[in-house]
């Protein structure tokens, strides 16, 4: 009797993108319940302000009227015609600074939570996908960190491996990616043994090719929301650490560096206030986009429905 | 999830706000202003605290030193702002020998410590012997100097090499007279062993024994230190029954003094900070401290900073007058290494210039394109000016000239470390004096000294006319012609000396109107509290 070795099932792809269900992308078009999140009038306002903010950083040379480090003897200008938010005290425009100050603390941002995003959602689903000691060894390393107050571990790692841009970037990254871990591992847990998987599974689906086709994209959409959220807390936390003396090196037009240098003496007040209020506005867009993002892909936080 | 998105965003849009309306919420601050009650008339300073100890033998603090002079008298003293020449307090009159060697103090007769017993020439030796011996920070003034008494009221000083500034020295609070029964019985040595065996600080610190115009009245080095006047004071009994030496930060202070009406000082808002004070408020202030560049000259740490040419073009790129506006109110352009509160300073007239045109054809002619140079500060804020503002100041100067200085704020004690370690290609730092003498700068800065070795400036390297100049103001016993002498040191050093002079500013006293003899001192203690009177 011959023995006939059964067939290798190739996944079908068409079976393969009909089992995931990226539940996520559907809530934030509207689902079958609400609206987009771009019809939410606070999200439209948040998004135009973002908007507004990158097209800023890009254009920042055209916007700007100065150069950001050039110094000139008319110090402590008031704002004026020329200076529309005055003069620090080395004369430099203080507008043309918080123009190109978006140059800095965006793309920063971008770049910490992405990093974060990246290391902490891969970590987040190697422990929930794996289980047992991977997860095991990976939480507490979550909860090391989580031990510590952000703005002082980010300080501590810092000012350990010298004031500069990168390294306030890697310590930010350093304090932040738990948070990422923590939510793509338990939106990953709550998944586990789904029949779509099974059947992925079954169909002869091997683990990274599961993580990537299925697991990953009905995970990644609370850690999405919590990147915007976590934007504007990165903006701060930057502005923070320049504001201490541990961000990107002077004369470098930082948001935190300028209002520390502001508050040297109160009675000038637009050498701080200026650059506060971008940090502000940026970080309130941020968080306000998140909020709805979140009200939208999140039933608990869902509103009256 | 452990951390609620929710409290994030919180706390961040907290955080934004407090980084927007920090400016103005602090001028609704302050605190409760001035405890004078009619009565028990109570002078307030308010100052940050530098205080480590009361203890005479030991104190070299900014804060212990104005306490100190005002618990213990010394042989000597300076009056008001003048730190030039020293007048009679314990001792009312000296000789001096030609030769600066040997000096001879009459003490005063009748003068008793504050718990009624006599002062004497003992009291006198035992405390000099016990500052030297006891080897605290500021023995270093007084370790060349040995002490003797002739009888009961003479006393006389031998110095081991010709120094003729003896009498400052004997002027400092750290040489303040104590009562020597009452300090041994408390543990205090005065032998040649005294830096083991003396065990008097802590007593020290708590309990005065000098007969100085105030008493000890309690001692929080964390929050307050309070005087009280001495019953038994031998001179002039001062106005102020109270003295309360108020820790508060400087910006408190400036709110403390917008709203303070009757006998308030505060010491440490200068430069910058006096901007927007009333004018009701009185100012005194003496130019003390100098700021100045050192640049390596060690080819092997920076072949750019060892340059000569490099040196002269940056000395003519710096706009010496741009950077004594950063300091504001009180400030001048560098002159020289002596700050101006000091005999021997450069005349203001001697101000460095600037001249970019001459900047540039120098590094043309060293054949230096685009140097580029690590420039090491502080970041720390000294008397009321961030030093990262000045730095960034002396980087747009020496870009306009073609340098580029790549800025490196660093922690206080990095930038120490790295400034002893001699690796600094080019740093920035201020200098105060420890005592109104000169003569300390050549000891330390000119070629082949300790500090001077720091920026690889050895003899060898050095122009010889500035070793000359150097012998020549230690060997000069007169102080007038020394003062001369010094000066046309300063001037050599400023042709080719690693030290770029940037600016000096002074130090303040801010008073209210109410107050006389609120001036500042640039000899240590900076206001003398027993001088302070109600008008």
């Amino acid at each position: 009797m011959t023995m006939i070795a059964p067939d290798p099932v190739a996944p079908d792809p068409k079976v393969d993108r009909a089992l995931t269900r990226r539940r996520w992308l559907g809530r934030l078009r509207g689902g079958s319940t609400g609206r987009p999140v771009w019809r939410q009038p606070i999200a439209v306002v948040a998004l135009t302000i973002l908007g507004g903010w990158l097209l800023v950083a890009i254009l920042a040379p055209l916007v700007a009227p100065y150069d950001p480090l050039a110094q000139s003897a008319d110090t402590y200008a008031a704002p004026s015609a020329a200076h529309w938010f005055g003069t620090d005290s080395l004369g430099r425009d203080i507008f043309s600074r918080v123009v190109y100050g978006a140059r800095l603390s965006i793309p920063l941002a971008l770049a910490i939570v992405s990093l974060a995003l990246l290391v902490g959602g891969l970590l987040g689903l190697v422990a929930g996908y794996l289980g047992r000691l991977a997860d095991e060894a990976l939480m507490r390393l979550t909860d090391l960190v989580f031990a510590f107050p952000q703005i002082i571990l980010a300080m501590a790692v810092t000012a350990a491996f010298g004031p500069n841009t990168r390294n306030a970037v890697l310590a930010l990254v350093i304090v932040s990616w738990p948070v990422y871990a923590r939510v793509i591992r338990s939106a990953v847990l709550s998944m586990r043994g789904d029949d779509y998987l099974n059947a992925a599974r079954l169909l002869g689906v091997g683990p990274v090719r599961a993580l990537r086709r299925d697991v990953l994209p009905n995970s990644i959409g609370p850690a999405i929301v919590l990147a915007t959220l976590e934007l504007g807390n990165a903006v701060l936390l930057l502005a923070a650490l320049s504001f201490l003396g541990l961000g990107p090196r002077p004369p470098a037009a930082e948001w935190g560096s300028m209002v520390a240098l502001g508050s040297q003496d109160l009675s000038m007040w637009w050498v701080s206030v200026f650059p506060g209020l971008a940090i502000l506005t940026v970080v309130m867009a941020f968080n306000v986009l998140g909020d709805a993002l979140r009200d939208r892909l999140d039933p608990r936080y869902a509103k009256g429905r | 999830m452990s951390v609620s998105p929710r409290r994030l965003r919180t706390g961040a849009l907290a955080l934004a706000t407090l980084a927007v309306i920090s400016t103005t919420a602090c001028t609704a601050g302050g605190s409760g202003g001035n405890a004078n009650s009619g009565e028990a008339k109570t002078l307030t300073v308010n100052t940050s605290f530098v205080l480590k100890t009361l203890d005479p033998g030991r104190v070299y603090e900014a804060t212990g030193l104005t306490a100190v002079h005002a618990l213990y008298d010394t042989l000597l003293t300076f009056e008001g702002s003048d730190v030039g020449k020293p007048v009679p307090a314990l001792a009312e009159s000296y000789d001096a020998s030609p030769d600066a060697k040997t000096f001879t103090f009459k003490l005063r007769s009748g003068v008793t410590f504050a718990d009624g017993s006599p002062l004497t020439a003992d009291d006198v030796v035992f405390s000099l012997n016990r500052l030297k011996n006891i080897k605290g920070s500021p023995a270093v003034t007084v370790s060349e100097l040995s002490v003797s008494k002739t009888d009961d009221s003479t006393v006389v000083v031998t110095s081991a090499t010709p120094n003729p500034n003896v009498p400052v020295v004997l002027a400092m609070p750290s040489t303040g007279v104590l009562n020597a029964e009452v300090a041994r019985d408390n543990g205090a040595k005065d032998g040649a062993d005294a830096a083991q065996g003396d065990t008097a600080q802590q007593y020290l610190d708590t309990n005065s024994i000098g007969s100085g115009p105030y008493v000890l009245k309690s001692y929080e080095p964390e929050s307050q230190v309070v005087l009280e006047a001495n019953p038994n004071y031998w001179g002039d009994k001062p106005q102020f029954e109270r003295v309360v030496l108020r820790n508060m930060d400087v910006q408190t202070q400036k709110l403390t003094m917008q709203r303070a009406e009757t006998a308030e000082i505060s010491l440490d808002i200068s430069g910058k900070l006096l901007d927007g004070l009333p004018e009701s408020l009185q100012t005194s202030g003496v130019q003390d401290t100098v700021y100045f560049l050192f640049l390596n000259a060690d080819p092997a740490v920076s072949a750019v900073t060892a340059n000569p040419k490099f040196n002269q073009a940056l000395r003519a790129a710096i706009d010496y007058q741009g950077i004594a506006a950063l300091y504001g109110e009180g400030a001048a352009p560098g002159a020289g290494l002596v700050a101006p509160a000091f005999p021997g300073t450069l005349p203001a007239s001697e101000a460095s210039t600037r001249d970019v045109a001459k900047a540039k054809a120098l590094l043309a002619e060293a054949g230096l394109t685009d140097p580029t140079v690590k420039f090491n500060y502080p970041a720390i804020t000294y008397k009321g000016v961030d030093l990262g503002t000045v730095a960034t100041k002396v980087q747009g100067d020496a870009a306009e000239a073609g340098i580029t200085l790549e800025l490196n704020p660093q922690p206080l004690t990095t930038f120490l470390d790295e400034m002893r370690s001699g690796k600094s290609p080019l740093g920035f730092t201020p200098q105060s004096l420890n005592y109104p003498v000169a003569d300390s700068l050549i000891n330390n800065m000119a070629p082949g000294q300790a500090t001077a070795l720091r920026s690889g400036w050895t003899v060898e390297r050095a122009d010889p006319a500035i070793v000359a100049a150097g012998e020549k103001v230690t060997e000069t016993l007169d102080l007038a012609a020394r003062a001369t002498a010094m000066q046309e040191w300063q001037r050599l050093m400023n042709q080719s000396s690693p030290y770029i002079v940037l600016a000096s500013n002074s130090s303040t006293v801010v008073a209210t109107a109410d107050l006389t003899g609120a001036d500042y001192s640039a000899a240590g203690w900076q206001v003398d509290v027993a001088a302070v009177g109600l008008r």
